[in-house]
């Protein structure tokens, strides 16, 4: 008897409209208005990479041991180095193709010196293919894109 | 395509393109109607095809982790588990329990936000646009956490041969507790706006009909098994990780209807949502690397081991012939065996329906495809 | 003086039907826990604009093969249909294009030639995507308009008129709205009316995951456009009719009760309310150029509110504000509907409508006749 009450009242359909009633309040909107409003970024983000320079003499903390260029499942890591005179490693050039990168970290974990670190910026995107080739110096300064505040 | 012409109403063909909104991805569904009731299919897939089968001969194991991830893309964490515990095996290694505990915490993390996911895209190929949205919000939390753990949402490469790569970040328990504390009332709204909903009963009782006995020999698993009545999980039969430790019920249903399968994958949630409360529980300080060396080259030998992923039984058959690359990585995806099904659950149905029997059965084509 | 009234009310209903479509975006995107258009002008309300101009701009593409003709006359028919019918529709008391004897027939005659527009856009299309689509629709809508027929001749007999306006008045002299003396007949009627506009739960033949993708695949540009406007167009008509022939038309809730005419401040307490949420609106909006858009807006509201107030604005503004804010809750209705049910198959709506609204239409017209003769002077019927 219940159960065809339900069925004549049309209960069940009133119960979602009900619930979709509800949502309509300003605290259940879970918009985020990107550019204005730009999303929190983890701390362990994987983003574009960085090759990190030693914050008191300014110097690159690479060692150019190639760890990473070997880790790197797609080896689209080139890392140049020359020898100086007390015959250790010096980096010259270090090449990271952004187009084929999947971004699993595997280059990250492996580099003994933590020179080479994933940052948390996502905003990486270029005009080229061959923009997406970053030298040593855009990974050392990090992508410049535009801000958009509108 | 048909030699009659359309009007004339016996076995028009009719191709439901790669390209669809409603297919779940490239998947091409070659119909053969008999007027508006289906007769005969046809599934043609490989559009997503990328090999990565054959790439994994050319990796190292842990270089090929990451491919993993891009199989089932909607739940990267669960293949990455499957993987990591097919080396394992291979290697013998034992893993210690904070990594453990850890691994099933994100596992079922990531069987809830695959059910959202495929219950936001069921609901809107049935025209119910509305909880899709919902779902992507609970999915959002997660993936949140995901991030914070290990850097990733989708992608995740969350874990390493041996164990873990990165430990737990500061607030990893107390974010899993909110997150299922903030979860369970969710769920109910879902099943507010569906369960008993008339209009969504009339799409889907009744509606791809599997028998337990073609579900066994079609070799299906996952919910679309446990939706006819088959009560196998691997989490309970074949108990990997610590699953034997912790307590959670695996929900069955009772005629493998489309609406048996939805409400089966809802309380699959809930029971989730169970299993990560005790292990959050459960984590103990200590080691989370088991002893596997930096270079992983297993002794010649072959495993198969397999897990339960949301979408079923995800398998990965590994043969090593002794150097860091595997000789063959052979990957037994879900959505694959159980789209077999497709064709018995289908027949005699009517067009309207083969959408919502596709989404039922849950399929992502980065699995059927590799 | 009819020609004027006519310009008003196409240029009304033009606007009306175009902010209906922002409207129904936003409302669905709150309902859906996020904001809808948000970018194009202050809070997203030059969108409608926009879409325009990029449909008016839009390469007209017939298919080859197509019956050119009238492929050209049938999105013209379905919106020449929806737009006619506002002719004979009572918005108040004092403003009214015609009030014909025949009003009800002559809506549900005309608004039923727009389902030529469906079968000769899907049949001019030369594709057989489009002509299922539009079998299916074509089908589904004569099938309701039967439901929705029988059920308004329960109306028709209470108010033994076919007249919009005697209807109307005939709810004013009784005291109660026809919804309170026939809710089985509103309810079919709701049931049918969201059928009739291809609305969902009833929206198969115009659903994208299906496979037919309805009869207006093959348009594009402002053909397209038209079409789209046809099916607005339909959605106010029929908020409209059930609006006048239910729910009393112009009259105010509770019109013949003396004691509760402070409602009929109702429009000032509307417009300063309209006017409050705007400038709450623009408290939460994000910058400057918004902000005083928002501002003035609100204030402007809150001003005409207060204008209202006057005595004689009042009288005259009464009758059009009540049937507005009631059409506009039964469109508000159609939006919440979309957004909440899943949709019903081809073969289930048919069943719905032939087996249970039918059914249920015309039990509802035996036991409306049967209950107005025991009730009447046994000569004949109509009450006194």
């Amino acid at each position: 008897m219940k159960e065809l009450l339900r069925r004549i009242f049309l209960v069940d359909l009133i119960k979602g409209l009900k619930l979709t009633f509800s949502y309509q309040r300003p605290s259940a909107t879970y918009t985020e208005q990107y550019p204005l409003e730009r999303p929190p970024v983890a701390e362990r983000y994987r983003g574009a990479p960085r090759l990190n320079n030693n914050p008191e003499t300014g110097e690159t903390l690479c060692i150019a041991c190639n760890l990473c260029s070997l880790a790197c499942p797609e080896n689209l890591i080139v890392v140049g180095w020359e020898r100086t005179e007390d015959r250790r490693k010096k980096l010259t050039t270090f090449t990271y193709d952004l187009s084929r990168c999947m971004f699993c970290g595997l280059c990250e974990d492996a580099c003994p010196v933590d020179a080479l670190e994933l940052t948390q910026d996502f905003e990486i995107a270029e005009y080229s293919r061959e923009g997406m080739i970053w030298d040593r110096k855009t990974l050392e300064e990090g992508p410049e894109p535009s801000r958009y505040t509108r | 395509m048909p030699e009659a012409t359309f009007l004339d109403a016996n076995e028009l063909v009719i191709n439901m393109g790669p390209q669809h909104p409603a297919t779940h991805g490239v998947l091409r569904v070659i119909l053969k109607l008999d007027g508006e009731k289906v007769v005969g299919t046809e599934c043609v897939i490989g559009y997503l095809h990328r090999g990565v089968e054959k790439i994994a001969e050319n990796r190292t194991y842990q270089q090929f982790a990451p491919y993993v991830d891009r199989m089932d893309y909607v739940a990267a964490v669960t293949n990455g588990m499957g993987y990591c515990e097919a080396v394992e095996k291979l290697l013998g290694a034992e893993i210690p329990p904070r990594a453990q505990y850890t691994r099933m915490a994100l596992a079922e993390l990531q069987r809830i936000a695959s059910h959202l996911l495929w219950l936001g895209t069921h609901a809107l190929d049935l025209g119910a646009m509305t909880p899709v949205f919902y779902t992507f919000r609970e999915r959002e939390e997660i993936l949140k956490i995901f991030e914070s753990y290990c850097g990733a949402r989708l992608t995740t490469h969350a874990f390493r041969i041996g164990g873990l790569q990165y430990d737990l970040y500061d607030n990893f328990e107390r974010d899993c507790r909110k997150f299922c504390d903030y979860f369970l009332p969710k769920i109910d709204e879902y099943e507010e706006l569906l369960t008993t909903n008339r209009i969504w009963l009339s799409r889907t009782k009744n509606v791809g009909v599997l028998s337990a006995e073609d579900a066994v020999g079609l070799g299906s698993t996952g919910p679309v098994l446990r939706g006819s009545g088959v009560r196998w999980d691997v989490r309970k039969a074949q108990p990997y990780e610590a699953y034997d430790k912790v307590e959670f019920e695996v929900p069955t249903g009772e005629r493998g209807d489309t609406y048996d399968r939805y409400l089966v994958r809802v309380q699959e949630m809930r029971q989730s949502v169970r299993i990560i409360r005790q292990c959050v529980e459960r984590i103990e300080p200590g080691p989370i690397f088991g002893k596997v060396g930096k270079v992983i080259k297993p002794p010649v030998g072959e495993v198969y081991h397999s897990i339960e992923a949301p979408k079923g039984e995800l398998g990965y058959f590994v043969v090593s012939d002794g150097t860091v690359t595997p000789y063959r990585v052979r990957v037994r995806p879900p959505s694959f065996v159980n789209l077999q099904a497709f064709d018995t659950m289908v027949r005699g149905h009517l067009v309207a329906d083969v959408v919502a029997i596709i989404g039922t059965i849950d399929i992502v084509l980065g699995e059927v495809d590799r | 003086m009819a020609t004027i009234r006519i310009l008003i009310v196409f240029a009304v209903l033009s606007g009306l039907v175009a902010y209906l479509v922002y409207l129904e975006r936003k409302v669905l995107a709150f309902m859906q826990a996020r904001l809808g258009p948000m970018r194009v002008g202050p809070w997203g309300l030059l969108q409608p604009i926009a879409d325009g101009l990029k449909l008016l701009l839009k390469e007209d593409i017939v298919p080859s093969g197509a019956d050119k003709a009238l492929f050209l006359l049938a999105p013209v028919i379905s919106v020449l249909a929806a737009f006619t019918v506002f002719a004979v529709i009572p918005y108040a008391n004092n403003f009214l294009i015609t009030d014909v004897n025949i009003g009800l027939l002559l809506i549900l005659g005309i608004s039923s030639l727009g389902i030529y527009g469906i079968i000769l856009g899907g049949w001019s299309s030369n594709s057989h995507y489009p002509l299922l689509g539009a079998l299916r629709s074509s089908a589904q809508l004569v099938s309701y308009e039967v439901a929705a027929g029988i059920a308004l001749v329960g109306v028709l007999l209470i108010s033994n008129s076919l007249s919009m306006v005697h209807i109307v008045e005939r709810q004013q002299q009784t005291g109660l709205w026809n919804v309170f003396v026939q809710p089985v007949g509103f309810f079919v009627y709701l049931v049918a009316a969201v059928a009739e506009t291809n609305r969902a739960p009833f929206d198969l033949p115009e659903a994208e995951s299906e496979l037919t993708a309805g009869f207006h695949t093959e348009y594009s540009g402002f053909r397209f456009a038209l079409y789209f406007l046809a099916e607005y167009t339909n959605m106010v008509l029929v908020s409209c009719i059930a609006v006048t022939l239910f729910f009393g038309g112009w009259l105010r809730p509770f019109a013949s009760v003396r004691w509760l005419d402070f409602l009929n401040y109702g429009p000032v307490a509307g417009l300063i309310g309209a006017g409050i949420f705007v400038l709450w609106l623009g408290w939460k909006a994000r910058d400057t150029g918004e902000r005083g858009f928002f501002k003035f807006l609100g204030v402007a509201l809150i001003v005409l509110g207060v204008l209202v107030a006057y005595p004689p604005v009042l009288a005259a503004v009464q009758g059009i504000f009540w049937f507005t804010a009631k059409m506009l809750l039964f469109l508000y209705a159609f939006i919440w509907y979309r957004g909440t049910f899943p949709r019903y198959r081809y073969d289930q709506l048919m069943n719905v409508g032939w087996r249970w609204l039918i059914p249920l239409a015309l039990a509802n017209l035996i036991a409306t006749a049967l209950v107005l003769y025991f009730i009447s002077p046994h000569a004949g019927l109509g009450s006194g």
